[in-house]
C-alpha cells in the first residue's frame, strides 16, 4: 500500500514536470516566433545605455553617437544589397523630416564590405554606398563599416536591424527586419518620450 | 506487489516520454534558428563524382534552400545585388572551366509588390564544367550567395562545397 502511494506520487510529479516542460517549450516557440515577425523584444534592451560608437561618414567624417545626446536617435543598419532596407528607407526619411524639429535624427549606418587595404576597391566600395545615398535622397548621416560595431548590438545578423535611443542616450526599442511605418513611428515618439 | 510494479513500469515509461518531450522541444528551437540564421542553404550531393583526367566533364551540383527563404539568383535584376557564384580555388587538382546557373524564378516581396527580383527558392542545380588531373582530389569548392526573408535579409555567406572528384 505504502509502495503504491510512492508510485502515484511519483507519477504525479513527473505528470508536473512533463506540463511545466511543455509551458517553457511553449513560452520559447511563442517568443523565437514574436522576434521572426519583427516585434521587439523590448523587455531585453529597454532602458540600457545604447553601445558607444564613433563611425566614419562617406566622407571620412568621424561621427560618434555621444555626438547625439540630448536628441533621440534611430540606429539604422541597412546594407545596398539588401531590398527591404531599399523598402524601408524612404519611411525612415519621411519620418526623420517629420520629427526632426522635436530632437530627432536618424544615423544610417551601412554594413557593405570595406576593403580598408585596397584604395580602389575601398573607393568602389564608398561609391556604391553613396549611389544608395543618393537614390534614397537620405538626408541624414550615413556612416560606413558598421560590421565594425556590430557585436554590441546583437551581431546584426538580419538587415535591416533598427534600435531606438532616447535623449539620455538609452534604448528604448529595437526592430529587425522591416515592419511598417506606423511602427517605426510609434517607437520614434517612445524615444521622443511621446505615450 | 503486481500492481506496484506496474506503477514502477509507468513511472519509467512516463519519465521516457518526459524526456523524449523535453528533447523534441529542444531540437525544434535548434533546428529552427539553425535553418534560418546558420544554414541557409546546404549543398546536397554529389559527394563524390568520376571525371576523365584531363578533360572536361559536366556534374550537376544540387542545393536546398530553407523553406521561407531566397537566394538572388545568378543574374540578379539590380546592380547591387549579390549573385550567387559557384567557384572551385586554385590549385585543387580540379578546375572550374565554367559553371551554368538555372534561370531566376520572378520573385517580389509583400511589402513591395513593384519590386521584381529574380531568385532561387527550394532546391537549384549547378552545371558545373570541370576538368580534373589524374588521382584522387578532395575539392573544396565555394558556393557564395545573400539570402533573405520577405521582411529581412542575412549577410552574404560563402559554404564549403566538399566533393571528392576522382580523375581516371
Amino acid at each position: 500500500m505504502k509502495r503504491n502511494a510512492v508510485v502515484f506520487t511519483a507519477v504525479l510529479l513527473i505528470l508536473a514536470f512533463v506540463a511545466w516542460a511543455g509551458w517553457v517549450n511553449f513560452k520559447a516557440r511563442f517568443k523565437s516566433s514574436s522576434q521572426a515577425a519583427g516585434q521587439p523584444s523590448a523587455s531585453a534592451v529597454q532602458g540600457k545605455p545604447a553601445p558607444a560608437f564613433t563611425l566614419e561618414d562617406l566622407s571620412g567624417k568621424k561621427v560618434s553617437l555621444a555626438d547625439y545626446r540630448g536628441k533621440a536617435v534611430l540606429i539604422n543598419f541597412w546594407a545596398t544589397w539588401c531590398t527591404p532596407c531599399a523598402i524601408e528607407t524612404p519611411w525612415l526619411v519621411e519620418l526623420r523630416n517629420q520629427y526632426a524639429a522635436q530632437g530627432f535624427e536618424v544615423l544610417g549606418i551601412s554594413v557593405d564590405d570595406i576593403d580598408r587595404g585596397d584604395p580602389v576597391k575601398l573607393k568602389e566600395e564608398k561609391q556604391g554606398i553613396a549611389r544608395f545615398v543618393r537614390k534614397m535622397q537620405m538626408p541624414y548621416p550615413v556612416l560606413i563599416d558598421g560590421d565594425s560595431i556590430g557585436q554590441p548590438y546583437g551581431g546584426l545578423d538580419v538587415l535591416p536591424s533598427s534600435f531606438f535611443v532616447d535623449r539620455n542616450g538609452n534604448l528604448v526599442a529595437e526592430q529587425m527586419g522591416v515592419t511598417s511605418k506606423e511602427d517605426i513611428e510609434a517607437k520614434i515618439k517612445r524615444a521622443l518620450g511621446e505615450r | 506487489m503486481i500492481a506496484a510494479k506496474k506503477g514502477i513500469r509507468m513511472t519509467v515509461a512516463l519519465a521516457l516520454i518526459s524526456a523524449a518531450a523535453l528533447a523534441q522541444g529542444q531540437r525544434s528551437l535548434a533546428d529552427r534558428s539553425g535553418r534560418s540564421a546558420s544554414k541557409p542553404v546546404e549543398y546536397l550531393y554529389p559527394e563524390q563524382v568520376t571525371l576523365p583526367a584531363g578533360k572536361p566533364g559536366m556534374v550537376g551540383l544540387h542545393f536546398r534552400i530553407a523553406p521561407g527563404l531566397h537566394i538572388n539568383s545568378h543574374t540578379p535584376r539590380e546592380e547591387e545585388l549579390i549573385p550567387t557564384t559557384f567557384s572551385i580555388p586554385e590549385g585543387s587538382g580540379v578546375r572550374l572551366e565554367g559553371a551554368s546557373y538555372p534561370p531566376g524564378a520572378e520573385f517580389t516581396l509583400p511589402l513591395e509588390p513593384k519590386t521584381k527580383l529574380s531568385v532561387y527558392t527550394g532546391e537549384f542545380v549547378v552545371q558545373a564544367r570541370m576538368v580534373a588531373t589524374a588521382g584522387n582530389h578532395l575539392v573544396e569548392a565555394r558556393l557564395r550567395y545573400q539570402a533573405c526573408e520577405n521582411n529581412s535579409c542575412m549577410p552574404p555567406k560563402t559554404i564549403t562545397v566538399a566533393i571528392d572528384v576522382i580523375g581516371k
